[in-house]
């Protein structure tokens, strides 16, 4: 029993001396992309790291063990909100046994809080439409300006939190406004030639990004949300996009790649593999260059220059 | 005085509906109903339908229902979220067989109480429609409880400084009698008899895909013949879930452990004992299959009788695969063939198909990992 007690100090204490230095505020939230604004905003005195990885589907992260052992310290958490994080969530909040992140306390953050939010489902929420969001399109770090509404939000917890770096905060999200709108002006130039254009995402997840540069969605690979592509559907929907001259397909790191393959091939048009949450594709490392990469690999798609045929 | 009273109270109640239809048309309170049902719990119904070819059994096959469960979650206030499954079983009998409370405001701990499903093992932590085959391993109903140990009480978990994720459980419970549903003998009325818990849980991630799980449990309490009855449990689990892929591939690799025992005359003798191994694979989205292996010793079951039909308790080997269709999150069909052998009884062996159903509305969270 000595033994086992001098263990567990043991242990403990090396855990505790192996530890970085640590930052004023330790920040935990769901998505790599909610991580990356936490960080420009809170600089160096935040540390934030996201529980789904980019190339993770977010609707679909297992709620293991070690994540709650994760964020049992975290200061704040950072939750995307409209139910994204819904299927696991519910189980690694409470479990981390922190009462600083639970839902109600200072440190628990919807970040969807001030976003407009798209596809709020009309009168009745039927399953029979899929594994839809009850609450609206979650997927609202695909546009450009809901961040600049999460990075003000996040400013303002964490000065709540930490009054004395308040300003650092502040000016903080300021500068990632400022340095957003300048980035927005630059991809609006690069996607001015194909508004109107028509694209085909894989999952319902673009209708932000679709609506910010004036592009079309032309239905979904998967015919509802959650649901797989059956053969025939495959067949009936890549022949309606030929139809209709739809030539672009693009689909996420963690979708199946065959299902968007065939139907671009059958349509006669490109599927293009893009990262939309920061680190899903080699150099996507925050949400400028995640950005810079769908602008590129979309204006590249749609001119005919970039996909697999 | 009286009669002015009298007459202040008379004219306030001839008053006082007018005063409310005067308010009504542009009142910007709850003018619709008095009660909120904003506040409402978060509300889910499952659904089970289990059919059965069984050639040793003396039923006829088909289809049958098994169980509906209807879960009720929500938010106490800052301090508690409240959980409950009602259990409608299909001989239709209710069972309340969760309504328990955990405390949220408590740093690195966790309480639990009300009438709770004991932190024991793996396989006796999952409701039924969570079985990763359709039937039970046979050292469930021998051991714990085919649905694990179920009773009122009280546990607290923490979850250790250590560097990974380190759970240390401790519970105490009702003293309960042994029955079709807890083999445990636990029912002494003596005033020391409080039956407890001790789960030990760590889990190490491997990489970013596969992880391993270990615990191990005891549940101790003393039985209506005044002994002290126990049960003892380990468990191994590899799980695998590609990062990429997690909606679509992976694989759960788990061995688990049992044994019930009594302590009597200073010494211990060991009861029914055995385990299994199973392999779980994902090959897409919609499909997965299983396969698994067991062996129970010194136990019942359903096959294992005399010619009058009684139970005799013997050893049992099983071998279970099975396939599962899941069209959604929300329902799947799963089809499973079992043959087993025994030692006893007129059955020697045992095969049997079996088909079940499930299908989830309304709110359902989701299973422990």
């Amino acid at each position: 029993m000595k033994f086992l007690f001098r263990l567990t100090l043991a242990l403990g204490l090396g855990a505790t001396a192996a530890a970085p230095a640590l930052a004023d505020l330790k920040v935990a939230t769901s998505l790599t992309d909610l991580a990356s604004v936490a960080q420009y905003v809170g600089g160096k005195h935040v540390s934030a790291q996201s529980l789904c990885r980019g190339y993770e589907d977010p609707h679909f992260v297992p709620a293991k063990p070690s994540l709650m052992k994760a964020i049992q310290h975290a200061d704040v958490f950072v939750s995307t909100g409209l139910e994204l994080d819904g299927g696991w969530l519910p189980l690694v909040l409470p479990g981390s046994r922190n009462p600083k992140i639970q839902p109600g306390a200072k440190g628990f953050v919807d970040a969807s809080n001030g976003v407009q939010v798209l596809e709020k489902p009309a009168g009745t929420v039927s399953r029979a439409e899929g594994d839809i969001h009850p609450l609206g399109n979650p997927h609202y770090y695909l546009d450009p300006k809901a961040l600049e509404v999460v990075a003000d939000h996040l400013a303002e917890v964490f000065s709540q939190l930490d009054p004395a770096n308040g300003a650092d905060y502040a000016a903080n999200a300021k500068a990632f406004d400022e340095k957003m709108e300048a980035a927005l002006e630059k991809w609006g130039k690069q996607m001015e030639p194909y508004k109107g254009a028509s694209i085909v995402p894989y999952h319902r997840n673009f209708i932000y990004f679709a609506d910010r540069f004036g592009l079309k969605l032309f239905g979904t690979v998967e015919p509802k949300p959650g649901i797989p592509p059956s053969p025939h559907y495959i067949a009936q929907f890549a022949e309606a996009m030929k139809k209709s001259g739809v030539k672009v397909v693009v689909y996420q790191p963690y979708y199946n790649a065959d299902a968007s393959n065939q139907v671009a091939k059958r349509a006669g048009g490109v599927a293009v593999e893009i990262a939309s949450e920061v680190g899903g594709l080699p150099g996507t490392d925050d949400v400028f260059s995640k950005f810079d990469a769908m602008v590129s690999s979309l204006a590249g798609a749609l001119s005919g220059k970039a996909g697999q045929p | 005085m009286r009669l002015r009273t009298f007459a202040c109270l008379f004219a306030a109640l001839v008053c006082m509906p007018a005063t409310a239809l005067a308010q009504a048309p542009g009142s910007s309170g709850p003018s619709s109903s008095l009660f909120s049902n904003l506040a409402n719990p978060a509300i889910g119904m499952n659904a089970l339908f289990t059919g059965q070819a069984a050639h040793n059994l003396d039923q006829a096959y088909g289809l049958g229902f098994d169980e509906a469960e209807i879960s009720l979650i929500s938010v106490v206030d800052p301090y508690w979220t409240f959980v409950s499954n009602i259990v409608f079983v299909g001989n239709g009998e209710v069972d309340p067989e969760e309504v328990w409370v955990r405390s949220t405001n408590i740093p690195s701990v966790q309480l639990k109480l009300g009438k709770i499903r004991g932190t024991f093992g793996k396989h006796g932590l999952l409701h039924t429609h969570a079985f990763p085959f359709i039937q039970a391993p046979v050292v469930m109903s021998n051991t714990v409880g085919e649905e694990g140990f179920k009773d009122a009480g009280v546990e607290a978990s923490w979850l250790t400084p250590l560097p990974w994720f380190s759970e240390l459980t401790g519970g105490a419970y009702q003293a309960i009698d042994a029955d079709d549903e807890h083999p445990l003998d636990f029912g002494s009325t003596q005033h020391d008899n409080v039956p407890f818990l001790g789960h030990y849980k760590n889990q190490f991630d491997l990489g970013e895909a596969t992880t391993l799980e270990v615990g191990q449990s005891v549940l101790d309490g003393r039985g209506t013949d005044g002994n002290r009855h126990a049960a003892f449990g380990a468990d191994v689990t590899f799980r695998n879930v590609p990062p990429k892929n997690s909606n679509r591939h992976g694989w759960i690799l788990q061995g688990e452990y049992l044994q019930k025992g009594t302590f009597a005359n200073g010494s211990y003798v060991r009861e029914p004992d055995g385990g299994y191994a199973s392999l779980q694979y994902r090959l897409s989205q919609v499909w997965w299959v299983g396969v698994r292996g067991e062996q129970a010793r010194n136990s019942l079951t359903d096959f294992m009788v005399d010619d009058t039909g009684a139970g005799i308790p013997g050893k049992v080997n099983r071998g279970s695969v099975n396939i599962a269709w899941t069209p959604s999150e929300f329902s799947f069909i799963r089809l499973e063939y079992s043959h087993a052998k025994a030692d006893v009884g007129i059955h020697p062996t045992d095969d049997r198909l079996l088909i079940q159903m499930s299908y989830t509305i309304g709110y359902h969270p989701a299973h422990a990992y």
